[in-house]
């Protein structure tokens, strides 16, 4: 992908929509499936997630241009790396329980296909701007995924929302189980499929 | 060549930059880590004697840690105490040796504040000027005395046993009888709707007002919890009204001899809990008796 | 070729049996088997004949777990075979068969005269253990179904057998290799110098670093190895599972037996999931799947009947 001709806000919707990490590019789909048991884990993974894409995205677009094309993906993994480990750090640090009900998942992001393929396809063609703007489009994608996800298991599983209890009742315990977090991501993606599918058909219609 | 020498100098550029911004990050976040797991463990302390922000600690409660170490020394196994002591006007710390059978072998001067006790790091530098080579010493864990005034309101024991994950973390309070005063679940990493239900309230003040004894031979039963029971333990959930104070009293006394109904689906859980707490009471109960005895015989100035 | 390989299989099967004794064998030349039994007893295996007024004595046993020395395990009950070479010890509490228990024998005697003192360590072999990791990385807390690490290069990679295999093999190898590096750099540079929270960096780089050597190994050794199997070592970077696997192994403060057994524990598991996947999806390919969920859709449907069936596994425990 040359530099880019989107402006800057259709960068980031595309990011929350027509290019929604998880939905649509079936990338990082590890933490979709794992964490978004509650609504909250979601919301923290997002904004760690976030915060990593955005820093490593401005970090690589600011020095493009000295980057040597030999080392290019150690340079971006060493970035990302670099990024993790700060938001590890301070998550760890100022929110210990949030960081505990993550587990593994933070230090995982830097495993995350998706960051370095943004770095790769985009943040190392285009300037600050245009890279800032992507990388929260996907970052919030991301989080967005996640609430979404979170928000069914959590209500369907346990009956509570961001710790209030909603239901007073535990609906299907099935829900906030691994398995069930495949499923779901699977319906949500046969949905994302359905609707694009629909809203060609509706703009194929309007054309004619 | 000019190649590989560009590369390799743009790595290392880059290696240092990420180090750098690491370890920044690394030395602000530390200091605040530490802070906030000691403010996590004082809280749940101060909720496991009953106080809130609502009804706050009295200004004469004060905690006492005690440290045990396992000392040896060739062949022959201690048990190392590290006890507060009052040295004039300030603590200071001793370390207590006391052979298997409970007899007292020598006492030795730790130089450490209380503060800086906290930290394991700081209690090995300071053990290790006064045990030194060929004596080997093991941090075996640690209890916090809370004393209101002279006397001892409480014994507080973090533990650590097996679940059925991994591990789970707990404080354990009891009082100077060795009944238990309440339980909290620190860390585990249970299934959540299953084993994680140990954090709820009607599983955790199911210990709460069991006599030693009971501990002693405390057990799991596999039957449903009782509705009225389970309101009772709920108290987050209490309304206004919900309970009189007899209703309250009978229902305490009901089920205060009873063994632990488990959670429906985590049995093991529960199991581990149990066992777990039933361990650690009874080899606390033995330990701190035997330290008690030592520190009046050999008229130790310690400050619980 | 072939005395080659089974010259190694020889080795390999000694070096087991090593192993295996080297954790068995007690250090007293009077006793020649101590072992838990049930939740409660211990059974003593003697050389020889022991007296019984010595064996049926409570006070010439002491047990204790072993962090725990001052403790001493009461015994309700001695048991002597009719020959008298074994005795059962059976406890109050029950044991905690997880723990290294240290058995002191005061002065055995056996036929009037004395055999010393015997401090002996009673735990479950550790072969066991090292077997238990094994099992658990591989099938209870299988990395796909269980842990949900990994996901991406699985359901790229699962739509045929021979690709799954493929990159199941590269995995198991270039993790296994990774694991041991990550270990000793973590035991000899990480954690004497206090830079734990450099972990990731360093973990990545490893599992990078691996890939590379791998892969240059592996043009040189073998090049029709390396033909079938090169292309999917790129997407072995890319894979939650191999910094997963570094970071558990530092987390739990793992030694090189266990570390080894968990990195290939999770290398097979990892090829036993995208097997059955590719398997499934293969004949996915040939069913009616609704056009909005044909691919990945249908894909995560069936892990998640997989990872179903495998919470079967779950609490399980083999040793």
């Amino acid at each position: 992908m040359a530099v880019t001709k989107k402006t800057n806000t259709q960068l980031f919707v595309d990011g929350i929509l027509t290019e929604n990490p998880i939905f649509r590019l079936a990338l990082s789909m590890c933490p979709a499936v794992g964490i978004s048991t509650t609504v909250m884990n979601g919301i923290l993974l997002g904004i760690a997630v976030l915060f990593v894409q955005v820093f490593s995205s401005c970090t690589i677009s600011l020095i493009k241009d000295h980057i040597h094309p030999r080392i290019r993906i150690p340079t971006y993994t060493l970035t990302i790396a670099m990024w993790v480990t700060v938001i590890d750090l301070v998550l760890a640090a100022y929110m210990p329980v949030a960081y505990k009900a993550m587990g593994i998942f933070v230090k995982l992001i830097v495993a995350f296909a998706i960051i370095t393929m943004r770095l790769e396809m985009f943040a190392s063609k285009n300037n600050l701007g245009p890279s800032f703007w992507d990388g929260i489009g996907m970052g919030l994608g991301f989080m967005f995924a996640m609430m979404t996800l979170g928000f069914v298991r959590e209500l369907l599983g346990m009956g509570t929302l961001l710790g209030y209890d909603i239901l007073g009742f535990k609906p299907l315990l099935y829900f906030v189980l691994p398995c069930a977090g495949f499923i779901l991501v699977g319906l949500m993606m046969g949905m994302f499929n359905w609707i694009e599918v629909v809203y060609n058909r509706r703009k194929r219609v309007k054309e004619l | 060549m000019k190649q590989i020498i560009h590369i390799t100098i743009a790595l290392i550029i880059t290696c240092v930059a990420a180090a750098a911004v690491m370890g920044l990050a690394f030395t602000v976040t530390d200091k605040a880590k530490k802070q906030n797991e000691h403010k996590n463990v004082q809280n749940a302390m101060l909720g496991l004697l009953g106080y809130t922000k609502a009804n706050p600690a009295p200004s004469d409660l004060t905690f006492h840690s005690v440290y045990r170490y396992v000392i040896e020394d060739g062949e022959a196994i201690y048990l190392g105490y590290m006890v507060p002591v009052q040295k004039g006007a300030e603590e200071g710390y001793e370390l207590v040796v006391i052979n298997l059978e409970g007899k007292f072998v020598e006492k030795l001067e730790v130089s450490i504040t209380p503060e800086a006790a906290i930290e394991e790091l700081e209690r090995e530098t300071a053990l290790h000027a006064v045990l030194k080579p060929p004596k080997k010493f093991t941090y075996a864990d640690a209890t916090i005395i809370a004393k209101l005034g002279d006397k001892r309101l409480a014994y507080l024991l973090p533990g650590e046993f097996p679940g059925f994950k991994t591990f789970i973390s707990v404080m354990l309070a009891l009082d100077p009888n060795f009944g238990v005063l309440g339980l909290e679940i620190m860390e585990h990493e249970e299934d959540p709707g299953l084993g994680a239900e140990i954090e709820q309230q009607y599983f955790k003040h199911q210990y709460k007002g069991k006599s030693f004894k009971k501990v002693k031979g405390l057990k799991v039963v596999k039957e449903p919890l009782p509705d009225e029971y389970k309101r009772y333990l709920e108290t987050k959930k209490w309304k206004e009204g919900m309970f009189s104070e007899e209703e309250i009293e009978s229902i305490r006394s009901k089920y205060q001899d009873k063994d632990i109904y488990a959670i429906t689906g985590a049995t093991i859980s529960s199991k581990a809990v149990t066992d777990g707490i039933r361990n650690i009471t009874k080899k606390f109960a033995y330990r701190v008796e035997i330290l008690d005895r030592v520190v009046a015989g050999q008229a130790v100035p310690v400050t619980f | 070729m072939k005395n080659f390989t089974r010259h190694h299989i020889l080795m390999g099967a000694f070096l087991i049996v090593a192993l295996f004794l080297a954790g068995c064998a007690p250090e007293h030349r009077f006793v020649k088997k101590v072992g838990f039994k049930d939740t409660d007893k211990i059974v003593i295996t003697f050389a020889g004949p022991v007296d019984e007024t010595w064996a049926k004595d409570v006070a010439n046993y002491s047990v204790y777990e072993k962090p725990d020395p001052d403790i001493r395990l009461k015994i309700i009950d001695v048991a002597l075979s009719p020959d008298k070479t074994t005795a059962t010890l059976t406890f109050e509490d029950p044991l905690n068969t997880n723990q290294a228990h240290i058995l002191t024998m005061t002065e055995i005697l056996s036929d009037g005269r004395s055999q010393g003192t015997a401090v002996l360590t009673v735990k479950k072999l550790y072969f066991g253990y090292l077997f238990s990791i094994l099992i658990g990385a591989m099938i209870i807390n299988n990395f796909v179904f269980t842990k949900y690490l990994g996901l991406c290069v699985f359901f790229g990679c699962s739509q045929k057998r021979s690709t799954a295999v493929g990159m199941g093999i590269t995995f198991t190898l270039v993790i296994t290799f990774a694991a041991m590096m990550a270990w000793f750099l973590y035991q000899f540079a990480l954690k004497p110098l206090r830079l734990d929270y450099m972990q990731i960096v360093v973990f990545i780089g490893l599992v990078s670093l691996s890939v590379q050597g791998v892969d240059t190994i592996l043009r040189k050794v073998n090049p029709a190895l390396f033909k079938a199997f090169g292309v999917y070592l790129v997407l072995v970077i890319a894979n939650c599972i191999a910094i997963a696997v570094p970071l558990i192994l530092a987390d739990n403060e793992y030694n090189a037996w266990e570390s080894l057994m968990l990195a290939f524990g999770a290398g097979l598991g990892f090829l036993i999931a995208l097997f059955l996947m590719a398997c499934v999806r293969e004949k996915l390919d040939l069913a009616n799947v609704p056009p909005t969920f044909k691919g990945m859709p249908i894909a995560f449907v069936m892990a998640g009947l997989f990872a179903l069936a495998f919470l079967g596994f779950s609490g399980m425990s083999i040793y």
